[in-house]
């Protein structure tokens, strides 16, 4: 009889990381005992290690045979990935073995802005040249020195100790991916993450874009998204798919309702509308737990009593603080008239009447939804929403609102900020947010933090001169530093107000030619710094055109972490373990940096590397005002170099587990059990969450708008810092009528951004890229299935154009006047990356009209398509 | 003695192929072979369009045909029902490819060290590697397999042969689930003894209408599907390369 995986997880229980490794078998059941003719029976093992290759490291077992790892499968204990892998996992040793792996370290021959010519160096050498160079631009200001990660794999290793022993300014992914709608969430409710529902509770859920079968959630990956989708399907979850291109859902679309890209907006604003039409609102939680009953004046400010925002009570007629414990009942609806003769109104009826305008008839001419669609999914959400009803867990009684939305991408355009905030407003009507079954935002527990929750509602707009990434500037007060800007910056700071431009970037595991939208200004960007070193396993496109020096790191062969390793319903960590000793003479990314600090002269002492190591693996304990350091039993030395293993083995100790790095490398993972149900409901928090009052109406945006008018910043920088969500028509379409179509970019399964598309196995599988075209604008055009065209796109700020070639795959499901592509492919420097079609972060564009209020990247374009 | 079968159920699959990935490293299956191939297909006109994916391995027939036209008894079935190539045997005739109704079979046309995507030779990796090709190649698949201890096992053992699923009979022999089973993400698969009424596949089999590839022919497959069956207008998309020239 053969054991399934479940079966297996059901025998181990959820604590199954207490087994020991060597008798584990993923996939199956225990491994058979020793074979009979063991005499020259090979060494057989499974050790664990965890996943490189994709975005939430799974657990994986790798099978080793005398020393050969030859094959890696899920690991069973893992609550990620439960014992399997998706097609990049499982393909990802061809790639730990491939030959086209850099070797040793390269500095570069000839002039930048070309495939490099290169001679090797010794890790001496090219160290020597990276420290030097680090240490003539910190003698400068050390702010001009950009550390600049895509896939980071442990924040406490490298991006706060590097970043900030070397006291270098950061520059992430984020702005690429979805931080329009962190920036959203956090400023509205205190939570960073973004739109996600609860799976085990949630019965109905709007879904967007191509996560939902090709990408998961945000925090998660595909796996365990996946799992929890189809279990959450055969309980009776319905799926409403809203996406220009149906094929991301596929099957699992309940319901596809192919949306006009980028009207999400007017979409969010629509189900508002409709839902307060038919009075679908808990009163109850917008009352108590959102600022709703704020009292706004006419200029949109809220009215304060000493200090603190008022609400009309309606028991004494009378105005008071919101906290003010005599308060009664607050008012909701209608208007008072204060003594001082100024009319105020609670911010839920500036909310009402700012959304009336958004009729489902006005929504459907500009989403191509039609209006009676929307009105019934509105409904649909009202009624599944269940306002009112509660639900018993674990001894608590809870709001119960089964309704959410996935809407993770959805915030990677130009109206991307304010349509998560208009989508989570629908679910705040609700009273869904943080209610069992509703919409989540973290992964795990519903973490409220109270420093973003400040940090945005304090404007702070300076004066020039601003710093690059133009963060709290009139330009882009709240951004979290896209490098796209930062481009924009280099090629004119004096129209930005800036003095001091980065002078050299340490790319740490990304490739930002290939990975990001706007490759041309990419160039542009790499190619005025006076020194660029890369870290990366492989040649990559933006290290063969800018490198002056590349450091090859291991691929697994390391040990990396922390690891979260949560499936969103229990808590446990994970480490990567090498399950052989790095290929080449390449070096894991820790190691490298060890020996770089110390040759830049910031290892050792206080603020140095180490240091910080010690702070951000929580090893010792500082005290935030005096700034006093206790060391903890486990603590680095500040005056001696530790080994990677160490450094985890006192991490581990230090989290209190006795065997220390022994129990990962026997385990790979720490499964601590289920979050506890008031740690993990925002509703059932003691004071529900985090005791705020989340921002339905957003004051602080108007001030941020006002201040930067009153800066002299230009419409475009503050036309989307509206205190209520607000449509207007994206700057793309002031685009010429005969760029007819929009193009949107998407996600495969087969691939991870940039960095799989040269993966032989996965290059096989994925077929290559291709354009999305549906087949009566295929035929208008004259374009047959598999014809090469081209894609030509303009951008309505600049005039410019670009263009690429690629091969038409028609499909009925895409919307006519919509063309896709996925976000993959154009590589140039491996031998299975070649030939495979371009990127459409070629045709892409960043920069003013391209990106959103908070400075993140927008993946719309208008484009036209023709027979090439 | 059991008899293996397996059931897909269509309604959980994702489509994301990585059934056939554990089957590719599993097996080290060469360029261009799927033993495990998971199509993907959409019906119907905008806007009512349905997207759907079909994984199809070998069908291990009970009445196979590749079996009855094999000039010299390689492809053969055993008494567990597993339908292998005996690649000691194969002549290279592939009668077997056309015979089969559904396309399992794949024919080693280049010689293994030539068809395993990238140039393995390397002084650097073989130290490491000890020469395997490819480096993360399978032991198992190099010992002989089945009651008379055949060679049958995995792909890139001599060119000119014919390959295909094989259930992993390396695995079975551990008592593992095949790779493509032991690895979905989403259970789509259910794998074991049809002849014991107590294991699972046999259970689902009782429990859930399931409907066989081309049931007209009487080739009678041991792999039963659930769900709905592809249409008639059914158009491929993102077909997987066919290999490289």
């Amino acid at each position: 009889m053969h054991l399934t995986r479940r079966a297996l997880l059901k025998s181990a229980g959820v604590g199954g990381g207490a087994l020991l490794a060597s008798r584990l078998v993923p996939g199956g059941r225990e491994a058979a005992g020793a074979d009979e003719e063991s005499a020259a029976a090979p060494v057989d093992e499974w050790v664990p290690t965890a996943c490189w290759i994709g975005k939430q490291d799974c657990g994986m077992l790798a099978r080793r045979v005398d020393g050969r790892v030859v094959k890696f499968e899920g690991n069973p204990a893992h609550p990620r990935n439960a014992g399997t892998l998706c097609p990049k996992g499982m393909a990802q040793i061809v790639s730990v073995y491939d030959p086209h792996r850099l070797r040793v370290p390269l500095v570069r021959t000839n002039e930048k802005g070309s495939s490099g010519e290169w001679r090797e160096a010794s890790w001496d050498e090219a160290l020597t040249l990276v420290a030097d160079k680090i240490n003539e631009v910190r003698d400068d200001d050390p702010k001009l020195i950009i550390w600049q990660k895509g896939r980071s794999k442990s924040k406490e290793l490298y991006d706060e100790p590097v970043v900030e022993a070397l006291g270098a300014t950061r520059l992430g992914h984020g702005a690429f991916c979805s931080d329009a709608g962190y920036r959203a969430c956090e400023y509205t409710t205190g939570v960073e993450g973004v739109l996600h529902p609860d799976f085990q509770h949630t019965r109905y859920l709007l879904s967007w874009g191509w996560n939902i079968t090709n990408g998961g959630g945000n925090k998660l990956c595909w796996i365990t998204w996946n799992r929890q989708l189809l279990d959450a399907r055969e309980r009776g979850l319905k799926i409403v798919v809203i996406d220009p291109r149906l094929r991301s859902a596929g099957p699992f679309a309940d319901e596809w309702l192919p949306i006009r890209p980028a009207t999400d907006l007017a979409f969010a604003l629509a189900l508002q509308n409709v839902l307060l039409e038919l009075g679908y609102v808990d009163e109850e939680y917008l009352k108590n737990s959102t600022n709703a009953p704020f009292l706004v004046g006419d200029d949109g400010h809220v009215v304060r009593v000493g200090g603190v925002e008022a609400v009309w009570d309606q028991a004494s007629a009378r105005l008071k603080a919101y906290d003010d414990p005599t308060l009664v009942d607050p008012l909701l609806e209608g208007k008072v008239f204060l003594e001082s003769g100024q009319s105020v109104r609670p911010a839920f009826e500036v909310v009402k009447e700012h959304v009336a305008q958004y009729t489902p008839e006005w929504a459907a001419e500009i989403t191509g939804i039609p209006a009676e669609t929307i009105r019934r999914i509105a409904a649909e959400l009202g009624e599944n929403a269940q306002i009112g009803s509660t639900i018993e867990i674990d001894g608590h009684s809870l709001p119960y609102r089964p309704v959410a939305a996935m809407a993770y991408h959805m915030a990677q355009q130009e109206l991307g900020f304010q349509a998560t905030r208009a989508m989570l407003g629908v679910f705040m009507l609700l009273g869904a947010v943080g209610a069992v079954g509703g919409q989540r935002i973290e992964v795990g527990k519903w973490k409220f933090d109270e420093e973003k929750w400040a940090k945005w509602n304090e404007v702070e707009i300076g004066d020039p001169p601003y710093s690059f990434t133009l963060k709290d500037s009139k330009f882009f007060p709240i951004n979290s530093a896209n490098p796209q800007v930062v481009a924009g910056v280099m090629q004119d700071p004096e129209r930005y107000g800036v003095e001091k431009l980065p002078r050299m970037v340490i790319v740490h595991m990304t490739n930002p030619l290939l990975a990001y939208p706007d490759q041309k200004r990419a160039m542009d960007l790499y190619s005025r710094f006076e020194f660029v070193t890369v870290l990366s396993p492989w040649l990559t496109e933006t290290a063969d055109y800018y490198a002056d020096v590349i450091l090859p790191t291991a691929t697994i062969e390391k040990y990396e972490g922390p690891i979260g390793g949560t499936d969103q319903y229990i808590d446990a960590v994970g480490l990567r373990v090498p399950p052989m000793e790095p290929l080449y003479e390449s070096r894991g990314e820790i190691d490298i940096y060890l020996d770089l600090m110390e040759k830049v002269g910031v290892l050792y002492g206080e603020h140095g590397y180490l240091y910080y190591v010690n702070e951000w693996l929580k090893l010792v304990e500082i005290d935030e005002e005096t700034e006093e350091v206790t060391p903890g039993p486990y603590a680095l030395p500040l005056d001696q170099k530790p080994t990677v293993r160490d450094i985890f083995d006192r991490w581990a100790k230090g989290q209190g587990i006795e065997e220390g790095v022994a129990y990962f490398e026997q385990n790979g993972v720490l499964v601590k059990g289920p979050f506890k149900v008031t740690d993990f409901y925002g509703a059932a928090m003691d004071p529900p969450f985090g005791g705020v009052r989340h921002r339905l109406y957003g004051e602080a945006l108007l001030r941020y708008r006002e201040e930067m008018k009153a800066k002299g910043a230009d419409e475009i920088y503050w036309q989307d810092y509206t205190p209520l969500p607000t449509w207007r028509p994206p700057t793309m379409e002031a685009s010429p009528a005969d760029y007819d179509l929009y193009l949107i970019s998407y996600k495969l399964i087969e691939h991870k951004q940039s960095r799989s598309s040269f993966v032989p196995l996965l290059e096989e599988l994925s077929g290559g890229q291709r354009l999305s075209i549906n087949p009566a604008t295929a035929r208008a055009r004259g374009i047959e299935n598999g014809d090469e065209v081209w894609v030509e796109s303009h951008n309505a700020v600049t005039g410019e154009t670009r263009r690429v070639r690629v091969r038409a795959e028609v499909t009925a499901g895409i919307r006519p006047d919509t063309v896709g592509m996925p976000h993959h492919f154009g590589n140039w420097t491996h031998p299975w990356g070649q030939n495979r079609g371009p990127s459409p972060n070629e045709i892409l564009f960043s920069g003013e009209g391209y990106v959103a209020n908070t400075a993140d990247q927008s993946y719309h374009v208008k484009v036209r398509v023709y027979k090439a | 003695m059991p008899r293996y079968g397996m059931v897909i159920d269509l309604d959980r699959c994702m489509g994301c192929r990585a059934c056939m990935e554990a089957c590719k490293i599993e097996n080290a299956t060469t360029e261009g072979h799927f033993w495990m191939n998971v199509f993907r297909y959409e019906e119907g006109e905008y806007p009512d369009v349905h997207v759907g994916f079909l994984p199809r391995p070998c069908q291990h027939c009970e009445n196979a045909p590749c079996v009855k036209v094999c000039p010299v008894q390689a492809r053969h079935q055993q008494d567990d029902g597993l339908v292998l190539t005996d690649f000691k045997r194969c002549i290279g005739c592939r009668y077997c490819e056309v015979a089969c109704p559904y396309g399992v079979n794949y024919f080693a046309f280049a010689e293994p060290e030539d068809s395993y995507y990238l140039d393995w030779s390397d002084p650097a990796l073989e130290s490491v590697t000890g020469g395997a090709q490819p480096p993360y190649r399978n032991p198992d698949l190099d010992v002989r397999h089945g009651p008379d201890g055949r060679l049958v096992a995995g792909d890139g053992h001599y060119g000119g042969v014919m390959t295909k699923c094989t259930f992993c009979v390396q695995r079975l022999e551990k008592d593992l689930d095949p790779a493509c089973v032991a690895n979905c993400p989403v259970d789509v698969f259910t794998f074991g003894d049809l002849d014991d009424p107590e294991s699972e596949v046999s259970r689902k089999l009782a429990s859930t209408r399931t409907f066989r590839l081309k049931e007209e022919l009487n080739t009678r497959p041991k792999v039963f599907y659930v769900g709905t069956p592809p249409g008639e207008d059914t158009r491929e998309l993102e077909p997987v390369s066919k290999g490289r020239e």
